[in-house]
């Protein structure tokens, strides 16, 4: 059964499909602070969104916005190209026809499950047996068939989940919002959730904009990543994007673990895309980097290396960047089951380091060595 | 647009669809007019209710008796005769209540919250029964009990334990104090027993191990926390004492005093004299609010320790052979503030006449009787009693529920406002609004039931607001919010969602605003007419003609209604479905 024919037929069938949602340069003040200073976004129809950033950086503000409860000090707001929210004009959330799921689940305790799904239909205006065969339907696709009778209160935290969403996707809306949905759960479901989410998402292809605060939550989430700092965004890109060449040492620290190591350029490459680096904590490597960064580069210049732990290693590759490997000396080690992890010190320079093996060290010291290609010059 | 036309008519109720839809057009799709309508009407009604007859009753106490501005209103309206005996009397009667409700309610709180005494849950019972009958219903009781020749306790007192004269007299100003602290000691009782039950054991058990002693460890670390509640606790006795009608009023008609409220009564009798009345009820305001206030600033100031513990077994005091002193005290308590009043309303009822010997030879239904005869007063009081309880009830659910969504769910500047001016009217004494009511809307509803239930709906509309407040504070906004995002407009997202889950706090609501109209004397006496007696200003009358018998049944009918009517309570704090996380 095909439950979700996305409501592709009901966007115009011209070449120019506008946006599915659209942000210009929006603005909202919360307090005295600027929660959303200036952000630019267009989402694709049957594109998946994540909004990325620490607590308090605008990324609910912003969903909050889109879905009508806040209204923009400035910028505005487009659906399927039609404004939906400026300064000076407001669309009820009602009228917006959005899902979305909230952190809380908010699944309404006074109704069963089945009547908490079947809402949106009923407020539509649908007929009984219609109302109770797509109720049904979305039952069936998050799994929940036979919970319909049930109260919320009998049901788990996960099982609340999946009736949020369910309630979120009866009404078949052009564009679903997800609040930080997983956070509620503990640690194991959390991670099953997540793979399932995307799944759901991929199968019935409807366009999705989710905020997290949890990197691997939107690894696995997006097709894109929008990193968000302090109200603006610092990158929006794939998964794989923000992660190996982030766009700022923000979004290098924010999305997964990293070693920032200064250094002078000593030679740049244009035609590459790399610069060679003599690093402050000894040795000198080359680095990919920006074509942006690159244009302003020039030996003698100060850089930033980034690298990940998972990209350290003791062995010598056939091919170094390196000259003479990095000398580090050893700090502490834990054993993580699957991998060691390591604290080290290059010259003052602190690095974590992940490795299949503990290393062997001489005298509290050796030289490490980085996957070819993997460094990063983040500014 | 060949694509957008047929998508057009498929969807016709999405507004994005419509293609090309004029700015004009879709700027009025944002503007959401019945909320604004209820809220408005709400608003309006709010200020009607509480800001109009308070902002009259300032005006009046600076204009003289021909309209015109004057400041010795106030000196004039004191200098008129027994007005200054009137005032140390209040005086002196706040400060007595004040501290015996404090002397009888924290030891027992203390005894029940903590210790091992026997016979806690009687004092609870009683303090929940003293607290539900109001004072001028206990001066019913108490004239039958220690009127100073006929009280049946003086009787039994000259007869029996060779007394030479009668040792009680409850027509007296030590009589009044007596009747209004086994009134008010409840509120003293239920604070500071709930504030102990609420610390945590590990405060007190913190202290234990670091080497204080159990006496050191009570006075230095559990009533200072629990001193909020106290001083809470005071503040509403005294407001209590200080507007206090009902008793002030049968006993100082009989013993020939005034307090401060019964002058602004006797001021109301023809002809009328609004302005002094005014500036009589003036320092009873300000009094009022400048123990708000501190209540609003001290005590919520130092009540930053939020106290969520459960009283655990390790804190109950083992009393030893101190257990039956307490036990002692526990029982004259429940004897004096219940078991006796009661009793003697009970007995008074039925009795053919005060002072007859109490056989059963004597007991008659003819009261009751009267109470239900058709030609007879009562019977019309009781019924505008239970129309106006009805009316009141629903007025201030319905006005709370609205005004408590919009104070917690909406974002604008007078929504402090909204709950200042609610707060306002819960402090301030009935007896003033009744005469700022009275002002306001006597020329529209003279002598009508409506403007008693204006006075009604305005003072008890703070309890339901409270109440249905706290109810939607306990509500997360999402739930509303998931509504909206359904497709549902707001008054819709109210109906299904925000009034199914607080229809408890509402019901409760209700039921108290209903009870405590039934009860209402101190307005009622200013405000109805002839036509518009109501079952106090009637119990009143009986007490002030002597027909104590024809009090005592009309009292025990409201009384009963006011129980009956509380205990569907439980019903409504029954859970039916879940909870609301």
């Amino acid at each position: 059964m095909n439950f979700y024919s996305p409501a592709a037929h009901i966007l115009p069938a011209v070449e120019a499909q506008p946006a599915r949602l659209e942000l210009r340069d929006l603005r909202k003040k919360l307090g005295d602070t600027a929660a959303v200073n200036g952000i630019d976004l267009k989402v694709a129809p049957g594109e998946s969104v994540v909004l990325l950033g620490p607590s308090g950086c605008g990324k609910t503000t912003t969903l909050r916005m889109v879905a009508g409860f806040l209204q923009p000090e400035g910028g505005e707001i487009h659906l399927d190209g039609k404004l939906a929210s400026s300064a000076s004009f407001a669309l009820p959330p009602e009228k917006r026809h959005l899902g979305m799921v909230f952190q809380t689940y908010a699944v309404w305790p006074h109704k069963t499950v089945a009547d908490n799904v079947g809402y949106g239909l009923v407020v539509a205006g649908k007929k009984r047996a219609e109302i109770d065969r797509e109720v049904a339907a979305v039952l069936e696709l998050v799994q929940l068939g036979d919970l319909a009778k049930r109260y919320p209160s009998e049901l788990s935290g996960g099982q609340q989940q999946r009736v949020a969403l369910a309630r979120a996707l009866a009404t078949k809306p052009t564009l679903l919002l997800l609040d930080e949905p997983l956070s509620n759960l503990d640690a194991s479901l959390r991670q099953e959730m997540r793979f399932e989410l995307r799944a759901l998402q991929k199968r019935i292809g409807i366009t999705t904009l989710y905020v997290t605060h949890d990197q691997d939550e939107a690894l696995v989430l997006a097709d894109r990543v929008v990193v968000m700092n302090k109200g603006r965004i610092e990158q929006v890109g794939t998964p794989e994007q923000v992660y190996r060449t982030p766009a700022s040492r923000f979004v290098g620290n924010f999305v997964g673990t990293a070693n920032l190591l200064e250094g002078t350029i000593v030679t740049v490459d244009r035609a590459a895309g790399r610069v060679s680096v003599a690093l402050d904590a000894g040795d000198i490597t080359t680095a990919r980097a920006s074509a942006g960064w690159l244009a302003t580069a020039a030996p003698g210049k100060r850089a930033t290396l980034l690298l990940r732990p998972e990209d350290i290693r003791f062995d010598r590759p056939e091919k170094p960047d390196q000259q003479t490997g990095l000398d580090v000396r050893f700090v502490s080690a834990a054993f993580l089951g699957s991998r060691y992890e390591l604290q080290l010190t290059a010259k003052d320079t602190p690095l974590r380091m992940q490795s299949r093996t503990p290393g062997s060290f001489t005298d509290g010291r050796v030289r490490l060595w980085f996957r070819p290609d993997s460094a990063w010059v983040v500014a | 647009m060949g694509g957008g036309m047929s998508s057009a008519t498929l969807f016709t109720e999405d507004p994005r669809n419509v293609s090309d839809s004029p700015a004009l057009l879709q700027r009025l799709s944002g503007i959401q007019p019945v909320k604004l309508l209820v809220i408005g009407f709400a608003i309006v009604v709010l200020l009607a209710l509480i800001a109009y007859p308070l902002a009259l009753l300032i005006g009046y106490s600076l204009i003289d008796a021909q309209g015109n501005l004057a400041f010795d209103t106030f000196e004039k309206a004191f200098n008129r005769r027994g007005m200054w005996a009137a005032t140390v009397n209040s005086t002196v009667l706040v400060g007595l209540v004040t501290a015996g409700a404090c002397a009888l309610g924290i030891p027992l709180a203390w005894i029940v919250a903590r210790t091992d005494a026997p016979g806690k849950i009687l004092v609870t019972l009683a303090a929940g029964i003293s607290f539900v009958i109001p004072s001028f219903i206990s001066v019913v009781s108490w004239i039958f009990l220690a009127a100073p020749n006929s009280g049946y306790l003086n009787k039994l007192a000259v007869e029996y334990l060779g007394f030479t004269q009668a040792p009680f007299n409850i027509m007296s100003f030590g009589g009044l104090v007596f009747i209004e602290i086994i009134g008010v000691y409840p509120l003293v009782f239920f604070a500071v027993s709930a504030a102990l039950h609420n610390v945590d054991a590990s405060n007190e058990q913190a202290a234990r191990v670091l080497g204080a002693g159990r006496l050191r460890t009570t006075l230095t670390i559990t009533l200072p926390l629990v001193r909020p509640a106290i001083l809470s606790a005071i503040i509403l006795v005294m407001l209590d004492a200080l507007s206090s009608f009902g008793a002030p009023a049968a006993i100082g008609t009989m013993a020939n005093f005034s307090v401060i409220t019964t002058k602004i009564y006797d001021l109301l009798k023809f002809p009328p004299q609004f302005n002094y009345a005014a500036a009589v009820a003036m320092p009873i305001m300000v009094v009022t609010a400048v123990s708000l206030l501190i209540q609003k600033y001290a005590v919520r100031a130092e009540n930053f320790r939020t106290l969520t513990g459960k009283a655990s077994s390790e804190q109950i005091t083992t009393l030893g052979r101190w257990r039956w002193l307490a036990a002692g005290f526990c029982i004259v308590v429940v004897f004096a503030t219940a078991v006796l009043p009661v009793g003697a309303l009970l007995l008074l009822s039925v009795l053919s006449s005060f002072g007859a010997d109490i056989t059963l030879s004597n007991l008659v239904t003819k009261h009751y009787a009267l109470i239900f005869d058709a030609d007879f007063v009562a019977r019309g009081s009781i019924i505008n009693s239970l129309l106006l309880a009805l009316a009141t009830a629903t007025v201030c659910a319905g006005l709370g529920l609205v005004l408590g969504w919009v104070v917690e769910r909406v974002k604008f500047i007078g929504r402090e406002a909204i709950t200042f001016l609610v707060m306002i009217a819960y402090g301030f004494p009935s007896i003033a609004y009744a005469v700022g009511i009275l002002m306001g809307y006597v020329n529209l509803f003279y002598g009508t039931l409506t403007l008693i239930l204006i006075a009604y709906a305005g003072k008890l509309l703070p309890i339901a607001f409270v109440l249905v407040r706290n109810g939607i504070q306990q509500l997360s906004t999402d739930l509303e919010e998931a509504a909206r995002i359904s497709g549902a407009g707001w008054l819709r997202s109210v109906r299904d969602v925000t009034f199914p889950l607080v229809r408890g706090a509402v019901g409760v609501a209700w039921v108290l605003v209903f009870s405590l109209s039934l009860r209402e004397l101190s307005m009622s006496a200013i405000l109805s007419q002839a036509d518009t007696q109501v079952m106090p200003t009637v119990v009143i009358q009986f007490i002030e003609d002597g027909a104590i018998e024809l009090a005592a049944a009309l009292s025990v009918v409201i009384v009963t209604v006011s129980l009956s009517i509380l205990g569907l309570i439980r019903f409504f704090s029954r859970k039916k479905t879940a909870v609301v996380s």
